[in-house]
């Protein structure tokens, strides 16, 4: 575990110096991704002064869906940066180079390239979500949940990025598999209570956006159920568990790249 | 011409070659699709409600009407551009007596085929299921003044690519930076893919209309729809043909820079 | 233990997914993508002791890189059994992982953007190397090859040569008893090749490192390998003594005569394929069996002052099995 962690502190502080160097690329994404935000976040906050609530949200609720969905796309961003990277690994035969070392090979391409300009997003994002959230006047027990069904989406989240990543190694096919994820994830921009079924379905099990965005936010509302919240924690590791099965099934198929 | 032809058949294949990323690239629309579409029905639920001057029936065709129109618009190969300079590969292209324009303008207009059969099946799809509220225009004037209108926006979208991946003639590392910026934020946010220009308080909204953005999406759906009627079409036919002929010479002028740049590098 | 290396009947099947040309074969291909099996080894056995160094050679796509893959734990065999150093490579343990290391021309495992320094660093960490061994192997590698100035350039600013110095010292501060080199000379110029075999040389000679090599450089395994095995189409050809190749594959021999005169010198034709005739210097090639028959109707009818009879030159078969002309 500590031996981890002084890895990942070192490729981090690695993939961070090369991207410090270009300061230039660094601002433009910087401002790209401050400007994506804010579009939305007009667009929500023009929509509700119309309807001043969104399925039975208030406007305050609401904006806090969207950060929550923020807080939890931008965190995992920021851990799983090198997920994205992955293809040309696969593609050039680098990846090799990852499995001959005695460390695992998982935690190499999911966690090996921390990404600094999501991490400097981060911290205005988080207080601000503290700040909508006071509006609300959370009891501490509802607060308390709300932290762990974020770390338990954090968790599906990392069990989505392995199952792309194994996809990635059968199919040396990885940018529009990751783009996907993106967009159903972005379905939870707004509470999942907005779609209709099946897609509600769809959204709550099959691809449990509603677990990772929706229900952390409910649980501090005080809307979520006991037995929901032990569902969302069972259905994190049911997550996990398969991500990992499909990772070590995804191995056996790895033919490198010049046979 | 015929050689055109040529790229344009080839072009056409080459999307099938790569048919996991064409199919994964029809699917993405489909999610931005049913987000927009099931957001506006919520906020709609009450068939009564009216807010920014649209009810349920007008925005769900608007919703769809984006569907075909960004098939149209922003299915392209150019993106690509940007790759070829930054790595050296236009070189290519600059030996062949093809014009580089004309060259991925075939292309891009063989992918819009593509896509445009693609999308009307999933129109077709997404129709019978979720059953909108849909407005069949009937107006044979308006629909020749909505696809007047597309053409415009295809112009426009393209000499808007080809302006942002002239970056990299002098700073290569930037291109995909740009394209980011400009294409998925930018586009993207003021377009009207994710939600009309009109919801915008009035000021705001003359401020974006001003720009190139609106006459991508919103304008020609708008048109479609028949909601800019009378003076306001022509002035909006106007601002898009102005700004398609600004960025058209805008492109060349930043092209012929960045050509002398980058044969003087030598890349 | 007195094998480090034990191989028997390994095979391994890619599967890959073929298209037809034109519009409609993309549309067919889009709907019901064919597979087809590809056998890159079929059946392939051989034991390699501790300390010995392995030339591995065979034409391109014979399966050389497919073995050596599979024996550091990349592929998964088809069938079969591979064990080094008393493991499973796939199981990919980390004890065994920190006991050998795959080097590959051309690729490369440096933090591209960063000194190399940086990449040394993050493998001490990942290797577990305690700071002093590491120092100590550190200078003592870079001093080896020669680039112990060049630790703190960044990577991409280094020439390929130099480059290739610095992967090996990454994949071998942990120093690994085993070593799988896959063409570690390639695209080298003349001197940085050199410099690379005599380290090859000095790691296995200190450290009785067991090492296997694949390359398509002759002077590689004419100054390295003791041992050949060589494979085509995924199968074993021969296995032994580089010089005992020669005796294996080359069905003719060399005979070289010194002539006294010219006279008859077109007549010499009959007795074995002229590859070279400069007078009084005549280069001939004649069938294994019947060499001591050529030989002695050579003596018999024409001028020899001066004969000897010898193997056809190592490079001349090596050639051939890189050209895969070499049959059962």
């Amino acid at each position: 575990m500590k031996k981890y962690f002084k890895i990942w502190w070192m490729m981090s502080r690695n993939s961070f110096s090369m991207v410090l160097t270009q300061k230039f690329t660094l601002s433009i994404f910087l401002v790209g991704k401050i400007l994506r935000f804010l579009f939305f976040f007009g667009f929500l906050y023009f929509l509700l002064l119309g309807t001043k609530n969104l399925a039975g949200y208030n406007s305050t609720q609401a904006i806090f869906f969207f950060l929550t969905f923020n807080v939890v796309d931008v965190i995992s961003q920021f851990l799983f940066r090198e997920v994205y990277r992955f293809r040309p690994m696969i593609v050039n035969g680098d990846f090799d180079f990852v499995l001959v070392k005695p460390m695992s090979a998982l935690f190499r391409v999911l966690m090996g390239g921390a990404d600094v300009i999501d991490f400097l997003t981060i911290p205005p994002l988080v207080i601000v979500t503290i700040y909508i959230s006071t509006l609300m006047n959370p009891t501490f027990q509802n607060t308390i949940y709300y932290i762990l069904l974020i770390l338990n989406g954090l968790i599906i989240a990392t069990a989505f990025h392995i199952i792309i990543l194994s996809f990635a190694i059968i199919t040396t096919e990885i940018d529009h598999s990751v783009m996907i994820y993106r967009d159903l994830t972005s379905l939870g921009r707004l509470p999942v209570d907005i779609y209709k079924q099946p897609l509600q379905g769809f959204l709550t099990y099959f691809i449990p956006v509603g677990i990772m965005m929706t229900l952390p936010v409910r649980a501090i509302i005080g809307l979520a159920t006991p037995s929901g919240i032990f569902l969302a924690f069972v259905v994190g590791a049911v997550a996990i568990f398969i991500s990992l099965r499909f990772w070590k099934f995804a191995l056996r198929k790895y033919s490198s790249a010049s046979s | 011409m015929r050689k055109y032809w040529q790229i344009f058949k080839i072009s056409f294949q080459e999307e099938f070659a790569y048919r996991l990323n064409f199919i994964l690239w029809r699917v993405r629309n489909v999610f931005q699709i049913l987000l927009t579409f099931f957001l506006w029905s919520t906020v709609f639920v009450n068939p009564n409600t009216v807010i920014f001057g649209y009810d349920r029936a007008k925005i769900l065709s608007y919703v769809f009407g984006v569907m075909i129109v960004r098939a149209l618009v922003f299915s392209s190969r150019a993106v690509d551009v940007s790759t070829d300079i930054a790595q050296g590969d236009l070189s290519n292209y600059l030996l062949k007596p093809v014009s580089y324009f004309k060259y991925w303008w075939t292309r891009d207009v063989s992918s819009k085929a593509l896509n445009l059969v693609f999308a009307a099946v999933e129109f077709m799809v997404l129709y019978f299921i979720l059953k909108p509220p849909f407005f069949f225009q009937k107006d044979i004037y308006m629909l020749i003044t909505f696809l007047l209108s597309v053409i415009i926006a295809m112009f426009l979208y393209f000499f808007i690519l080809f302006v942002v991946s002239a970056v990299p003639f002098w700073a290569p590392e930037l291109g995909w930076g740009s394209q980011f910026l400009m294409l998925i934020v930018v586009v993207e946010g003021l377009s009207g893919s994710l939600f009309p220009t009109n919801v915008l308080p009035t000021n705001l909204q003359s401020l974006v209309l001003a720009t190139p953005f609106p006459y991508l999406v919103y304008f020609p759906v708008q048109v479609y729809l028949g909601n800019v009627t009378g003076l306001d079409l022509v002035k909006g036919i106007f601002i898009g043909i102005f700004w398609t002929f600004a960025l058209m010479f805008f492109m060349n002028w930043i092209w012929q820079k960045g050509l002398k740049v980058y044969e003087s590098i030598g890349r | 233990m007195d094998r480090a290396i034990i191989v028997d009947h390994l095979v391994k099947n890619f599967e890959v997914t073929e298209k037809e040309p034109g519009i409609t074969g993309a549309l067919k291909s889009l709907f019901s993508p064919k597979t087809k099996q590809v056998h890159a080894i079929r059946g392939i056995s051989f034991a390699i002791q501790p300390g010995e160094l392995v030339g591995f050679i065979g034409p391109n796509g014979a399966g050389k890189t497919t073995t050596l893959k599979t024996l550091s734990g990349l592929l998964y065999p088809t069938s079969g059994f591979v064990e080094v150093l008393e493991y499973d490579p796939w199981d990919r343990r980390p004890e065994y992982l920190k006991q050998i290391a795959l080097v590959m021309g051309q690729k490369n495992q440096l933090w591209w953007d960063l000194p190399a320094i940086e990449t040394f660093e993050l493998n001490r960490a990942i290797y577990e190397i305690p700071r002093r061994v590491y120092e100590e192997n550190l200078k003592e590698l870079t001093e080896l090859v020669e680039v112990e100035k060049l630790v703190n350039t960044p990577v991409r600013k280094l020439s390929l040569g130099q480059r290739m110095r610095m992967e090996l010292v990454a994949a071998l501060l942990h120093k690994p008893k085993i070593l799988f080199l896959d063409e570690p000379t390639i695209g080298l110029d003349l001197v940085a090749q050199q410099k690379m075999r005599d380290f090859i040389y000095e790691y296995n000679k200190k450290y009785n490192a067991t090492i296997i090599l694949t390359s398509h450089n002759m002077d590689d395994l004419i100054d390295l390998a003791r041992r050949v095995i060589v494979i085509d189409e995924g199968r074993l050809l021969f296995d032994g003594a580089l010089e005992e190749l020669v005796g294996r594959f080359a069905k003719e021999k060399i005979i070289k005569a010194t002539l006294g005169s010219e006279d008859n010198i077109k007549e010499i034709e009959k007795i074995g394929k002229i590859k070279k005739i400069s007078f009084p210097e005549v280069t001939l090639s004649v069938p294994r069996s019947t060499t001591a028959v050529a030989a002695a109707e050579l003596l018999q009818n024409f001028p020899v002052e001066d004969l000897t009879i010898e193997e056809v030159p190592i490079e001349d078969i090596i050639r051939k099995v890189f050209k895969g002309e070499l049959k059962q």
